[in-house]
């Protein structure tokens, strides 16, 4: 089972789009049973497939709907109040994923108040605590029985939450726009790499698939930015030789009443289509090969 | 006309970028430094470097009803320079250790733990392999480690070499043990790894008097495991426990030498006159280094390396030298195979 993660600790970058449409080609083109899983307490992976609702208690932040499964009357479901979101493994409950409105695609949500309080830990021991526990979620054998893949979209932080993710990941993909302070933040996320790395067994690397040049424009900037770093042979042998143009067909199908909601529904003429299907083609090789 | 702006990353994030991916590239999934609890230690028993003292001795004291009791103080002794620099700047190199269980097992570096604990330090400076060195890496550690220290004994020192090599030929086919392979291995010089060979297959009593620490030298050791006959063999061995030198020790050689050469002219005078038609003359050549080959290449054979001792004197520049070393390799093969002819 593969579990591959977008990070990058700059915001805006296009994580969560990008996270989307791994999750979408794997489960609608290759017809993967995957699991998608909300690391980031702004929950906006989550919020393209589930209607989240607003914590009463904390009304800045984001929860999780009721799971269609709940059932109030079920006895044995009694302990639990019929939420769950994937910030349950930092509270030693069970996780249950939603089921989405594409097949073989499940979601674990995140939840914002309780991932920002994983986050916020600062303690040597409970950082080692919060560090694992993605890890032994994804290790169990429930998760790899039920799913081929998991996509993990994560915080822009370098904090507890994206560790956990780079201790729990097979394989990470580090979108980034081609500017001054998102590429700042590779050097962020290839620190987290390098940590992680020196401490893993031969046996499991953990692959960076590489630097996927994202939200892309015909810019003096933007080319100039990408060519830097190409023209570095250590640096360039990790920037994708694909990437994702500034569209606003990605944004388009984010919104509810989108139709259709996926870029893999698409005519197959469709620019962004193509687009999409030869950039994930190339990430998908890069990890399955 | 003006000039178009051009954009770059910083020089500074370029290089952190790719000195990022250099280490990860180069580094991943073999070690990690770390600090590690002293509490966190386990020794290795199989370490070749027969240490009597243990952790126990060192963080609660000596036992003198123990049997090694008189063995473990003066290794005490010995540790305590090695504490007094620990205590005033810690420990230089780290240690190498791997996960075992709870437990991190020490590769290389048991004095240093010993001594930090004399030293009442709680923590000591590790670097840990990710996973446990499989036998021969193992086994290489803990030579490159043993072989910087002056305190090993030579049987200690050839029991690294032996596990070493034992290592070896269990996760590889098993292949002759020649010296070539050895310098490989261990990166030690050609004549030393020569030395080790002829030491690793030394005659019985030779090797006991090694194992009593009786013969301390390689060199001499190789030396007299070069001598065949078991009643002058024995002589040098006692005349090297009194105290001879090399050189002493190498003219005993050439004596033995030029006996039994008086013994083989002998009798290949009495086969020049039975079979003359029968010799092959050999050639002659004007270049040293043709005659260096053939003989380099003949010792390279594993039968024929318990003589290379004989040759390390050799200067291969001098014509006449090497003439009489050729010479010296016709007889040397004429005894190894006439025998067998």
């Amino acid at each position: 089972m593969k579990i591959i993660a977008f990070v990058n600790n700059k915001g805006g970058v296009g994580k969560t789009t990008c996270s989307k449409i791994m999750a979408e080609y794997l489960s609608k083109v290759k017809k993967m049973s995957v699991l998608g899983i909300d690391f980031d307490p702004q929950c906006n992976f989550s919020h393209q497939y589930l209607q989240m609702e607003i914590d009463p208690v904390a009304p800045e932040g984001l929860i999780p709907p009721i799971h269609p499964d709940y059932n109030p009357e079920d006895l044995e479901e009694m302990d639990w109040e019929g939420r769950s979101s994937i910030a349950e493994i930092f509270y030693g409950q069970g996780v249950v994923p939603y089921p989405t409105y594409i097949e073989n695609l499940d979601l674990a949500p995140g939840h914002a108040e309780r991932l920002l309080a994983a986050e916020s830990v600062r303690k040597t021991e409970v950082v080692e605590k919060v560090h694992k526990q993605l890890a032994n979620f994804l290790n169990s054998e429930d998760v790899r029985a039920a799913y081929d893949a998991v996509i993990i979209d994560t915080a822009p932080s370098k904090g507890p939450l994206t560790i956990s993710v780079m201790k729990a990941a097979t394989d990470i993909v580090i979108p980034s726009v081609m500017e001054e302070q998102p590429v700042q933040g590779i050097y962020g996320m290839l620190q987290l790499w390098m940590q992680e790395s020196l401490i893993r067994e031969k046996s499991r690397p953990l692959n960076l698939v590489g630097i996927l040049p994202n939200m892309f424009k015909q810019t003096r900037l933007h080319k100039d930015l990408l060519n830097s770093l190409q023209g570095n042979p250590a640096i360039n042998r990790y920037i994708l030789p694909v990437k994702l143009n500034q569209r606003i067909v990605y944004a388009e199908v984010d919104s509810e009443e989108a139709n259709p909601r996926s870029i893999f529904d698409f005519p197959d003429d469709h620019i962004a289509k193509k687009e999409a299907l030869e950039a994930y083609q190339h990430i998908a090789e890069r990890i399955y090969s | 006309m003006t000039k178009k702006k051009r954009f770059g990353v910083s020089t500074a994030l370029t290089r952190g970028l790719s000195e990022t991916i250099h280490v990860v590239e180069n580094n991943s999934g073999t070690f990690r430094n770390v600090v590690l609890p002293l509490s966190r230690i386990e020794l290795d028993p199989d370490n070749p470097r027969k240490l009597a003292l243990n952790l126990t001795d060192v963080r609660i004291g000596l036992n003198k009803q123990d049997p090694l009791y008189n063995q473990k103080l003066g290794e005490l002794e010995r540790l305590k320079e090695l504490m007094a620099t620990i205590q005033s700047s810690g420990v230089i190199n780290p240690i190498v250790v791997y996960k075992r269980g709870e437990l991190y097992r020490v590769v290389a570096g048991e004095r240093r733990c010993l001594a930090s604990i004399l030293a009442s330090k709680h923590e000591i400076d590790a670097r840990v392999f990710n996973e446990k060195p499989r036998g021969f890496e193992l086994k290489l550690v803990q030579w490159i480690e043993n072989t910087a220290r002056e305190d090993l004994t030579l049987d200690e020192r050839i029991e690294n070499v032996r596990d070493l090599l034992r290592e070896y030929q269990q996760q590889n086919n098993p292949t002759e043990v020649t010296a070539s392979l050895l310098r490989e291995l261990t990166g030690l010089s050609l004549p030393q790894a020569t030395y080790y060979v002829v030491v690793l297959n030394a005659p019985a009593d030779l090797k006991a008097a090694i194992s009593k620490s009786e013969i301390r030298s390689l060199d001499k050791a190789a030396i007299l495991a070069g001598i065949e006959r078991e009643d002058l063999r024995q002589q040098a061995i006692e005349a090297c426990i009194k105290g001879s030198s090399l050189k002493e020790l190498r003219q005993m050689i050439s004596q033995q030498r030029d006996l039994s050469k008086k013994q083989k002219q002998i009798s290949l005078q009495d086969k020049q006159t039975r079979s003359l038609s029968r010799r092959v003359n050999m050639g002659s050549t004007g270049q040293v280094a043709v005659v260096k080959e053939i003989v380099d290449a003949i010792l390279g054979q594993a039968r024929y390396q318990k003589y290379v001792p004989i040759f390390s004197a050799i200067d291969w520049a001098h014509v006449k030298h090497s003439a009489l070393a050729f010479r010296q390799l016709v007889d040397i093969l004429e005894r190894e195979l006439v025998g067998q002819i």
